[in-house]
C-alpha cells in the first residue's frame, strides 16, 4: 500500500532554443501523495507541469500515469484523464458566474442548451465539499483572491480528478487564505488524490509534502522524505553549493540621520493619513497583510498613483509629484512587485531595458548613443552579475530571477537616491534572493536609502533598519530593529495593536 | 561572419520580405520579360508612392499599438486646403509649410483623443476619419477643386530624369528620416517601449502619452505629405480622394512586419510592404489579369506574411535542435 505509482517521468528531455530545459528526467510519484516539486527559476519545474499537462510536448522521454503511457494534447485532454492544474495566477471569467467559471468548456448540457439546474447542483456540491461560503450562482467581482482560488480548485474537482498539481498557490494568498488552503489540500490527501506542489517557500514544503522531488538546471537531483531531511540540506541541493541564512545584513547598518524623505499626512485611494520619515542609507521596511495598501502608498511616492493630498519632502524640498516622470526626477524609483507586467519590456533586450529609465544620459540631443548604452549594460550587468552578458538577449527570455537583476540595473543606471522595492524576491530562487540581498546593501552603503514592500516576515526582519506596520490603509505602527519580531509585526498587522 | 549573422538577424523580417518581393518580380518576369524593363520598376515605385507616405506613418501608430484609420481623410482634408491656398496664389513652399501644420495638428488631435480621453485608437480615428472626411466636403462644397497652379505642382512633379521625380525623394527622404528617429533617437526607443510593454515604460518614469501623441503626429503629417502630393500629381483636388487608402497603408505595415499588437515594425519593411503591393498590382496589369483578381492577391499576401510570422519561430526552433 501506498507504494502504487501514480506518475512516472522516464528519460524526460525538453530543448528549447538556446535552452535544455530538461535533460533525461526520471522520477516516480506516488499514489496519495503530496509530492513536492523544488529547484530554483529555469530549473525545469514548470517544463515538467506543461508537458504533464499537455501544454507543451517533450522532445524525449516518456510520462507514465498509473503505469500507463501517456500523451496529452492540450489541458483539456489532460482534465478529461483527471490531471488537473492550479495555476500561480488566477484565470476566471469576470462576467460569468462561479458555477459557469468552473464547469467552463464542460458545461453539462440538455439538448443544445445548457442545464443550468444540474450544472450548480453538481458545483455546489463541490463548493460545498470544500467548506466554502459562496454558492455558484455568486459573480466572482465580489471574491477575495483566496476564494478565487478555491474556485480553481473546485475547477479541478469538477472532472474525476485523481491528480492536481499546485503552482506556487500561495503567492498571492494572505496568511490566512493560505491556511485555507492547505487545509484543502490536506482534505484531498485524505480523499487520496495525489498532489504535485511547486514552491519556493520551504516552510509550505515541511507543512504538506510526504516528498520532495529536486531539479537544477534541467537535470534531475534527487527525491527524498520530508521527514528525514532539512531546509539547508534542501537549500543545498537545488543550488548546488551552500546558501548561507539569506535574509540577513552581512554589513553594519549605514542608516544615518540625516532624513532623505519626509512624507507627511499622505491620503490617496484606499489609505491615508501616512506620515514617515526615510534616512540616509537606511533600509526602511512596508509590512502588512496582502490588501493593506502598501503598494499603493508607495505608488503615489513614485508618481504611478496620484495622491489626494499630503505632502512629500525630498532633502527638505517639497515635492510635486504627479507622475513617474515627475517621481523620477524628484530621485525615486520603484521596483515594482509584478516584474512581468510593469517591470520590463517584453520587446527589449537586455541593454535597452537597463537603460530605459535613464535614456537621456546617453543621448547627444535625443539622439542615442550605442555604444555608451552597451558599457552601461557591461558596467551593471557585471554589478548584478546578470548570467547572461551578451546585451541583445531579450529580457523576457531570462529567468524571473535574473530577470529582476536587469530591473534592478534599470534603477541603478538611473541614479535615483531613493529605491522602492515593491516584493522584490517574490517568485525568485533562493541562490537569485541572496544575491538581491547583497544588492540592497551595496547599494545603501553609498549613502542611499531603500524602502522595502514585503510579505515576507523573514526579509522584512532580517533585511531592514525599521519597519512601518499597515493594516486596512493606515499606518499602526513604526518599530525600530529591536522590535522586530514575528509576533509584534503580525499582531500590529492584523490587530492594529500589541497585543 | 559573425557581423553577418547579426545583420541577417536582425533584420530578419525586413529580409524575408524582400525575397518575396524579389519572388513576385521573378514570377511576373516569367509571364511578362518587359515587367523587368527599367521603366516599369519606376512604375512600381511611383505607384507606391502615396501608399508609401501614409504607411509610414501609421507604422508609428502601430508600433504603440495603436492604428490611425484616419489617413485617408487628413490626406483628402490636406488636398482641399492646400488646393485652395495655392489656388489663391500662396507660394508652393508656403502651402507646404501649412499642409504638414495641418497633418500635424490632425495627428496631434487624435493623439490627444487616445491619451487624455482614453479612448481606443480603432474608434477614436474611426470617428475622426468621418469627421474629417466630412470637413473636406465642406471645405469646398462637395466640388474638386481645379486649376492647380504649375509653381505648386512642380514643387513635387519636377523630373530629375526618366520617370523619377522630385516626390519620390521626398519619399526616400521622408522614410530615411523617421526611420532615423524610430531607430537612433529615445522619441524613438520610447515608442517601441510604449508599445511592448506600456506600464512598464511609465513606471520608469517615461511620460508615456507625450510619446504616444508624438507617433500620431507623424503619422498626421505623413498623411497630409500624400494629400500634397496626390494634389500635384492630379492637378485637381478631390473632397473624395484618399477613400479607403487606410487599409492599404495598414496592409503595407503589417507586411512589413508590425504587429498590431504594438512594439515590432520598422520603416524599411514597410516600404517594402508598400513595394511588393504595388509590384503585385503592376504585375497584374502587365500580364493582363483582371484586377479582380488584384485585391485577392494583396489579400493572400497579407495573410502568408502574418503567418510566416507565427511559422517563423517554431522553423528557429526546429534548426535549433537539428545542430545538437
Amino acid at each position: 500500500m501506498g507504494e502504487e505509482i501514480a506518475i512516472q517521468f522516464d528519460h524526460m528531455s525538453k530543448y528549447y532554443p538556446g535552452v535544455k530545459a530538461l535533460q533525461d528526467v526520471s522520477f516516480s510519484i506516488r499514489r496519495g501523495e503530496v509530492h513536492a516539486l523544488l529547484g530554483e527559476n529555469g530549473a525545469g519545474k514548470s517544463t515538467l507541469l506543461n508537458i504533464l499537462h499537455g501544454v507543451d510536448s517533450a522532445d524525449g522521454g516518456n510520462i507514465l500515469i498509473m503505469g500507463k503511457k501517456t500523451q496529452f494534447l492540450n489541458t483539456n485532454d489532460a482534465l478529461r484523464a483527471g490531471i488537473a492544474k492550479v495555476h500561480q495566477e488566477i484565470h476566471l471569467v469576470d462576467q460569468l458566474t462561479v458555477g459557469q467559471n468552473i464547469a467552463l468548456g464542460f458545461e453539462i448540457k440538455k439538448g443544445p442548451a445548457i442545464d443550468f439546474k444540474a450544472m450548480y447542483r453538481k458545483t455546489d456540491a463541490i463548493l460545498t465539499s470544500l467548506g466554502c461560503n459562496f454558492g455558484s450562482t455568486d459573480f466572482i467581482t465580489n471574491l477575495s483572491v483566496g476564494e478565487m482560488q478555491m474556485i480553481i480548485i473546485a475547477k479541478a474537482l469538477y472532472h474525476d480528478t485523481h491528480i492536481i498539481s499546485f503552482d506556487e498557490p500561495t503567492a498571492s494568498l494572505s496568511s490566512a487564505e493560505t491556511d485555507r488552503l492547505f487545509q484543502t489540500i490536506q482534505m484531498l490527501k485524505s480523499k487520496g488524490i495525489t498532489m504535485l506542489y511547486v514552491s519556493h517557500k520551504l516552510d509550505e514544503v515541511f507543512m504538506l509534502a510526504d516528498r520532495a522531488s529536486i531539479l537544477r538546471d534541467g537535470k534531475y537531483i534527487r527525491t527524498c522524505d520530508v521527514a528525514e531531511t532539512t531546509k539547508a540540506e534542501l537549500i543545498k541541493n537545488m543550488v548546488g553549493r551552500d546558501v548561507s541564512s539569506y535574509a540577513v545584513r552581512m554589513q553594519p547598518s549605514f542608516a544615518g540621520e540625516e532624513v532623505v524623505l519626509e512624507v507627511e499626512k499622505l491620503c490617496g485611494k484606499g489609505f491615508s493619513d501616512i506620515s514617515f520619515k526615510l534616512h540616509k542609507g537606511e533600509i526602511l521596511g512596508f509590512s502588512g497583510l496582502v490588501g493593506a495598501k502598501r503598494t499603493d502608498v508607495v505608488h503615489a511616492l513614485f508618481g504611478a498613483d496620484q495622491a489626494y493630498s499630503g505632502s512629500i519632502k525630498l532633502f527638505d524640498k517639497q515635492m510635486k509629484i504627479r507622475s513617474t516622470k515627475d517621481g523620477l526626477k524628484s530621485g525615486i524609483g520603484l521596483l515594482s512587485e509584478n516584474r512581468k507586467t510593469q517591470g520590463f519590456v517584453p520587446g527589449f533586450n537586455n541593454c535597452d531595458n537597463m537603460a530605459l529609465a535613464a535614456l537621456p544620459k546617453f543621448c547627444k540631443g535625443t539622439v542615442v548613443n550605442e555604444g555608451k548604452k552597451k558599457q552601461n549594460f557591461e558596467h551593471y550587468a557585471q554589478q548584478v552579475s546578470l548570467n547572461i552578458r551578451n546585451p541583445e538577449h531579450l529580457t523576457k527570455n531570462l529567468s524571473g530571477g535574473n530577470q529582476q537583476k536587469v530591473i534592478l540595473a534599470k534603477w541603478l543606471t538611473s541614479d535615483v537616491k531613493v529605491l522602492i522595492f515593491d516584493e522584490p524576491t517574490k517568485g525568485v530562487d533562493v541562490g537569485t534572493k541572496s544575491e538581491i540581498y547583497r544588492l540592497m546593501e551595496e547599494f545603501i552603503s553609498t549613502g542611499r536609502s531603500i524602502i522595502l514592500v514585503s510579505s515576507e516576515m523573514q526579509e522584512i526582519i532580517g533585511m531592514c533598519d525599521r519597519a512601518i506596520v499597515m493594516k486596512n490603509g493606515r499606518i499602526t505602527a513604526t518599530l525600530p530593529k529591536a522590535d522586530l519580531n514575528e509576533e509584534t509585526i503580525l499582531s500590529y498587522a492584523m490587530e492594529g495593536k500589541k497585543s | 561572419m559573425n557581423g553577418v549573422k547579426n545583420v541577417a538577424k536582425r533584420y530578419s523580417r525586413e529580409l524575408t520580405i524582400f525575397a518575396v518581393l524579389i519572388l513576385i518580380i521573378l514570377i511576373f518576369t516569367m509571364q511578362e520579360p518587359r515587367y523587368i524593363e527599367v521603366g516599369n520598376l519606376l512604375d512600381i515605385l511611383e505607384q507606391a508612392t502615396i501608399n508609401g507616405f501614409l504607411a509610414i506613418g501609421v507604422t508609428f501608430a502601430i508600433i504603440t499599438g495603436g492604428i490611425d484609420l484616419s489617413v485617408g481623410s487628413v490626406m483628402a482634408l490636406s488636398i482641399v486646403a492646400c488646393g485652395q491656398l495655392a489656388v489663391m496664389g500662396l507660394p508652393p513652399i508656403a502651402v507646404l509649410a501649412i499642409g504638414l501644420v495641418l497633418g500635424i495638428f490632425l495627428g496631434a488631435l487624435n493623439g490627444l483623443l487616445i491619451t487624455k480621453m482614453k479612448l481606443q485608437p480603432f474608434i477614436a480615428t474611426l470617428g475622426t476619419n468621418s469627421v474629417l472626411r466630412g470637413m473636406a466636403y465642406l471645405v469646398t462644397g462637395g466640388w474638386p477643386v481645379l486649376n492647380i497652379p504649375k509653381g505648386y505642382r512642380n514643387l513635387f512633379q519636377v523630373q530629375i530624369f526618366h520617370n523619377i521625380r522630385l516626390y519620390m525623394v521626398y519619399l526616400i527622404i521622408a522614410a530615411i528620416i523617421l526611420s532615423l528617429i524610430l531607430k537612433r533617437t529615445s522619441t524613438g526607443v520610447y515608442i517601441y517601449a510604449v508599445g511592448s510593454n506600456e506600464e512598464a515604460t511609465r513606471l520608469s518614469g517615461i511620460n508615456v502619452d507625450r510619446f504616444k501623441i508624438c507617433a500620431y503626429i507623424f503619422c498626421g503629417a505623413m498623411a497630409a505629405m500624400a494629400g500634397m502630393v496626390t494634389l500635384a500629381k492630379l492637378g485637381t483636388g478631390e473632397p473624395t480622394a484618399g477613400q479607403g487608402y487606410e487599409l492599404n497603408a495598414v496592409a503595407a505595415a503589417a507586411i512589413g512586419g508590425a504587429s498590431l499588437a504594438g512594439g515590432k515594425g520598422s520603416i524599411l519593411g514597410t516600404m517594402i510592404g508598400a513595394l511588393t503591393l504595388s509590384a503585385l498590382k503592376v504585375g497584374l496589369v502587365v500580364i493582363g489579369m483582371d484586377t479582380f483578381y488584384q485585391y485577392i492577391a494583396t489579400g493572400l499576401i497579407i495573410i502568408i506574411a502574418a503567418y510566416f510570422e507565427i511559422i517563423q519561430g517554431k522553423i528557429a526552433a526546429v534548426i535549433f535542435m537539428r545542430k545538437r
